[in-house]
Parts: C-alpha cells; sequence; structure tokens
C-alpha cells in the first residue's frame, strides 16, 4: 500500500538533494541557457551568407545580374569583376559558394557566338545550405532576362552544375563530418571521465603519490585514447565508403592524418575538464556544456555560413569546424594533402592549449 | 644520530583548511628502521599529517626533511611507499597487471622478479590473475600492500591499514611491519585500533588540533594512570 507521507519523504529528501549539488544549476540553467542563446540567435539557416562569383567576358555582361544579385539578402558577390574561368576557379577553390559564368552573348557585332547558357556552379559539397540558394540565383536570373524583354526560346538559358554532391545526397553532407562528431564526443567524454573516475574511486590520492610527472600521466593516457579515436573515425569514414557510396575524391591519407591530432585535443580538452571536476557527473557535464555548441556551430548541424559573424567566430574556435572543413574537403571535393592538412593547424593549436590548461589544471598536490 | 641521518624530520607542521586550523605542532624525527604510530579521534589530522610527509599536502607552518629531501621535493616519490585508507587498485585490472603498473611507475629494474617477491612475501601469489574487484578486502588490503612495498621503500606511510579486515588479516600485517623495520625500513602507521598501536614502539597522539609526542605507550599511559593505553586515550579525550 503506497504512503503519502513516504512518497512526500522521497520527494522532500530527492529536492533538497538536488538544490544542494551545484551540478543541478548547470544542468537546469546553464545547459538551457547555452540552447536559447544558440538557438534563438545563431542558428539561422535561411540567414546564410552565400558567396557568388560572377565572372563575364565583359564587366558590362555582368551588370546587371550582379546588380539583381546584389540585392538579394543573404547573398555576397566576391572576387569582383572576373574573366572568364574565373567564378568557377573561386568555387573549386573554396572562396566562393556559386559561381556564375555569363558567356558572351549574340550581338550584331559577334552574330557566330553560339548561345552557351549561363553556368551557375554550385559548391553542393553542404546541400543544406546551397539548396537555399540556388533557387535565389535562378530567380535573380530570370528576373533580369524579363528585365531585357527576353524569354526562354531566344535567352541563353541558365545550367546549374552542382559540384562535389551532384544529387545532393544529404548523407553525403553529413557523413565526413559524422566522424568527427563522433571521435569528437567519445574522446571528450572519455577524457572529463578520466582523472574524475580517478578521484571518485580513490586511486587519484595514489596516482599523486607515484614518480609519474603530470604530463607523464597525460601521455600515457592520450595514447590508447589517441589510438582508439583515430580507429573510431576511420571506421566511419569507411562505413560511409562502403555503404553510403562516398566517395574518396582527395588526400585520403591526410584525412586519415588528421585523425589522431582531432582524437587528443579533444581528449586534452576532456582531461582538462576532468582535472577541475569534482565527480564524474559534473566532469560529464562539462563535457556536455563543450560539444554541444560544438556541434551547433561547427557547420554540422547547421551550414556554418549561416551563423552570424560572432557565432563564426566561437565556431571558428572548435576543432570540429576545421575537421568538417578538411572531411569534406578530402571527401567530396578532392582536396589536396596540403590543403586537408592546412586544416589541422587549428586542430594542433587546440590540442596545445588544451594540454597546457590540462597539465596546470592537473595539480601535484591534494590541495 | 644526526640530522641528516634522519629518516624523517620535521617541525612545527600544520595545516589548514577553509581557514581554520586543523592540526598543528606536528614535529616527528624518525630513524631508519623505527615504526612511530598515529593515534587520535577523528579528523584529528593523521591522514593530513600523513599527506603533508608524502608531498601530497603542503603545510601551512612548520618545515623540515623526509630522506633527507626538503618537503614537497618530488624526488621523495621514488622513495616513499604511501597507503591511503581508500582503494588504490584498479578494480577492473587483475592484481598481477596492477603490481605492473606500481613497478612500472618506480622504474623497477626487474618487475617480473619483483612483483614475484612481493607475491611471496604478502602471500597473494594465487591470486595474481585475479581480478581485483572479485577480492574481498582482506585480500584487497593485502595487494595494496604488496603493491606499495615493490619498490621496497625507504619509508612507509601507512593510513589505517588495518581498519575493517578480520584479525587474521591485521595480525599479519603487523607482522610484516615489524619485519620491516627490523630490515631498516622506517614506518609511520595511522591507526583507529589502540591495542594495535601499542605495538608501535613510539606514538604521536592527536587530540584538540595538536600532535603530542612522541611518547612511548607505555609512558602515555604512566602519564594518564590508566590501565591500558585506550583508557588513557579515552580519558584524554572525556576531560577536554
Amino acid at each position: 500500500m503506497s504512503s503519502p507521507r513516504r512518497i512526500a519523504a522521497v520527494a522532500r529528501v530527492e529536492l533538497a538533494r538536488l538544490l544542494r549539488t551545484r551540478m543541478t544549476f548547470t544542468l537546469l540553467l546553464l545547459v538551457p541557457a547555452l540552447q536559447v542563446v544558440l538557438f534563438g540567435t545563431a542558428i539561422r539557416p535561411q540567414a546564410a551568407r552565400i558567396t557568388v562569383a560572377i565572372a563575364a567576358p565583359s564587366p558590362q555582361s555582368a551588370t546587371s545580374v550582379a546588380a539583381d544579385l546584389a540585392r538579394q539578402p543573404g547573398l555576397a558577390l566576391v572576387g569582383g569583376t572576373l574573366r572568364p574561368g574565373e567564378a568557377e576557379a573561386m568555387v573549386r577553390g573554396g572562396k566562393a559558394l556559386i559561381g556564375i559564368e555569363i558567356p558572351a552573348t549574340r550581338s550584331f557585332a559577334n552574330p557566330t557566338v553560339p548561345l552557351l547558357p549561363v553556368r551557375v556552379i554550385v559548391d553542393a559539397s553542404n546541400p543544406a545550405l546551397t539548396t537555399v540558394a540556388a533557387p535565389r540565383i535562378e530567380a535573380a536570373y530570370w528576373r533580369a532576362l524579363a528585365i531585357r524583354a527576353e524569354v526562354e526560346t531566344t535567352g541563353p538559358g541558365l545550367r546549374i552544375e552542382r559540384l562535389y554532391n551532384p544529387e545532393e545526397r544529404a548523407d553525403w553532407a553529413f557523413l565526413p563530418a559524422l566522424a568527427g562528431v563522433t571521435v569528437m564526443i567519445a574522446m571528450i567524454m572519455l577524457g572529463s571521465l578520466s582523472l574524475a573516475r580517478e578521484r571518485e574511486t580513490g586511486t587519484w590520492e595514489t596516482l599523486l603519490s607515484l614518480p609519474i610527472g603530470k604530463g607523464e600521466a597525460l601521455a600515457g593516457r592520450l595514447l590508447p585514447y589517441t589510438a582508439i579515436g583515430t580507429v573510431q573515425g576511420v571506421l566511419v569514414l569507411a562505413a560511409g565508403w562502403l555503404i553510403f557510396d562516398m566517395p574518396m575524391r582527395g588526400s585520403a591519407a591526410a584525412l586519415v592524418a588528421l585523425l589522431p591530432l582531432f582524437a587528443a585535443a579533444h581528449f586534452a580538452i576532456g582531461y582538462a575538464i576532468s582535472a577541475r571536476a569534482a565527480t564524474q557527473l559534473a566532469a560529464l557535464q562539462g563535457a556536455v556544456a563543450f560539444y554541444l555548441p560544438a556541434m551547433l556551430l561547427s557547420g554540422f548541424l547547421y551550414p556554418f555560413e549561416t551563423l552570424p559573424p560572432w557565432a563564426q567566430a566561437i565556431g571558428n574556435g572548435f576543432p570540429l569546424t576545421h575537421f568538417i572543413d578538411a572531411a569534406r574537403g578530402a571527401m567530396l571535393r578532392g582536396d589536396s594533402a596540403a590543403s586537408v592538412l592546412a586544416s589541422g593547424i587549428p586542430i594542433v593549436v587546440a590540442l596545445c592549449l588544451a594540454t597546457v590548461v590540462a597539465l596546470i589544471a592537473q595539480g601535484r598536490r591534494l590541495d | 644520530m644526526t640530522i641528516a641521518e634522519h629518516v624523517v624530520d620535521v617541525t612545527g607542521l600544520a595545516k589548514d583548511y577553509a581557514g581554520r586550523r586543523v592540526i598543528e605542532g606536528v614535529t616527528l624525527t624518525l630513524a631508519p628502521g623505527e615504526m612511530i604510530g598515529l593515534v587520535g579521534a577523528n579528523g584529528g589530522g593523521k591522514t593530513t599529517t600523513l599527506r603533508m610527509l608524502a608531498s601530497l599536502l603542503r603545510p601551512d607552518a612548520g618545515s623540515g626533511t623526509v630522506l633527507g629531501l626538503p618537503l614537497g621535493d618530488r624526488r621523495l616519490r621514488h622513495a616513499i611507499g604511501y597507503m591511503t585508507q581508500r582503494p588504490a587498485l584498479y578494480p577492473d585490472l587483475d592484481v598481477i597487471e596492477n603490481l605492473r603498473f606500481r613497478a612500472a611507475a618506480h622504474g623497477v629494474a626487474r618487475p617480473a622478479d619483483c612483483i614475484a617477491e612481493v607475491a611471496e612475501n604478502y602471500g597473494i601469489t594465487d591470486v595474481l590473475r585475479t581480478r581485483v574487484s572479485a577480492l574481498s578486502g582482506g585480500w584487497v588490503r593485502r595487494v595494496q600492500f604488496a603493491a606499495t612495498m615493490i619498490h621496497a621503500p625507504r619509508l612507509l606511510l601507512l593510513d589505517e591499514p588495518t581498519a575493517g579486515l578480520d584479525a587474521a588479516t591485521r595480525r599479519d600485517i603487523w607482522g610484516w611491519l615489524a619485519a620491516l623495520a627490523t630490515e631498516g625500513c622506517s614506518i609511520v602507521v595511522s591507526t583507529h585500533d589502540l591495542v594495535e598501536a601499542e605495538r608501535c614502539p613510539a606514538i604521536l597522539h592527536y587530540h584538540d588540533g595538536r600532535a603530542e609526542g612522541p611518547l612511548s605507550p607505555a609512558t602515555l599511559i604512566a602519564q594518564s594512570g590508566q590501565p591500558t593505553l585506550e583508557a588513557a586515550i579515552v580519558a584524554q579525550a572525556d576531560s577536554r
């Protein structure tokens, strides 16, 4: 027979314990506050700032299209006046998301010029971003033709070419990024549990009494976890390749070479959290507080270009942002090894910073 | 004996927690092969003293040397054997894996030989391949003691090594301590068990936030006019 008094007693004790635990406030206030801020102010998928480059045989040819595009919200013209072929080169070089190649037009002076379509070259490695932009470009084009009283049959037409992911497959956009996300979550969780678990189980005090230096303790933990994280990342990439037909057009070796750095950076971040956390639960909350914004501001869930500048600045601080760019570059865009490895520089910086913080936070004594 | 020959030579150690002085007046000298017991009420400062000697806590007052090195010197960790009251072994590893880790941490030259030796000395040969989590409390403490001895430390710091153990294991541990002292190992051991504490030639008694002594148990008993050490300590506590 249930007793209301017993239920009330349990509820009272539970509430008292809840209110006296500092991490309750993290769970109930900090994490929701973080979500409100990010979803309320930073996540704006429709507010993408999509870079567009326009190339034409003469500046005049580009003027009307450029003027109309410039009025479109979320589109930003880059590269100035470009010569034929340069807009496509900017897309392939990662400097613009969309390139418009306007062909030479037939006129009385050039009556033999073939009627070629206007080519719109789209970086479709992140379809979530470009599927929003391409229709705008298309609408702008037809509007420009209408203003000039041209019609489809007499105008040169518009041809949209989607590079890297012609079918705009969402899985192709997510899988390279997923390799980074899975490694990030696993490493940061394991790192954040490492010292906190030692402290809770009682082995921490003994460890401190042993002649193991702080650097040795960190390096000794980094080695196996880095290997595990690398294998995990390779498995996700391999699954994408084998099961989802993900292409690997660029340097796979360079991408795999980034994985240990990426895994080590996140383990070190988790370790730094662990060094300051009193309990395993508190450490896990610290891990969540790190990887939640990382997932939102890295381009994994929402295109990076849709974020406001302040959110992009924060996003650039997360190693995940750079890994996702490298992974999409290596798998979809066919980036060279040098280009992929260049994304490793901010990851190495994050690893170094996290290592320094972890070593300082770890301490050599109990006080 | 000169100061340099003292294994432990500390004067006036004190420690504050949250702005409050919890222990002061820890003055202690220990020669090779000497054993001293730390006795007193819970929260009296016994563990804090051991932690200060093991360089795990920085004293807020006082100074001294351990094994000829200043307190806090990292080199001390090579020569000290520190056994905590809480479990210090990885429960998800086998006994031998725990011992290998300790041997490697101390840079023991021939780890396999050392492990075999401590396993033999402390009667854990049969459980070397057993997962620590599968052992009873008494066996865990035996393994913990063996792990503490893996590098043949010159100074043993033991925090309640016999707490919660059966009579046979307690007897074994005190027997090992006596043998180690005979071999020249210096020992500082904290205990709640005042009957066991009488096995120590000298005692540092913690009460009212101060450490008094060291005195021999016989002297402490004589000063109190009580029949046993336990009665002497209880009488002192009641007089506060």
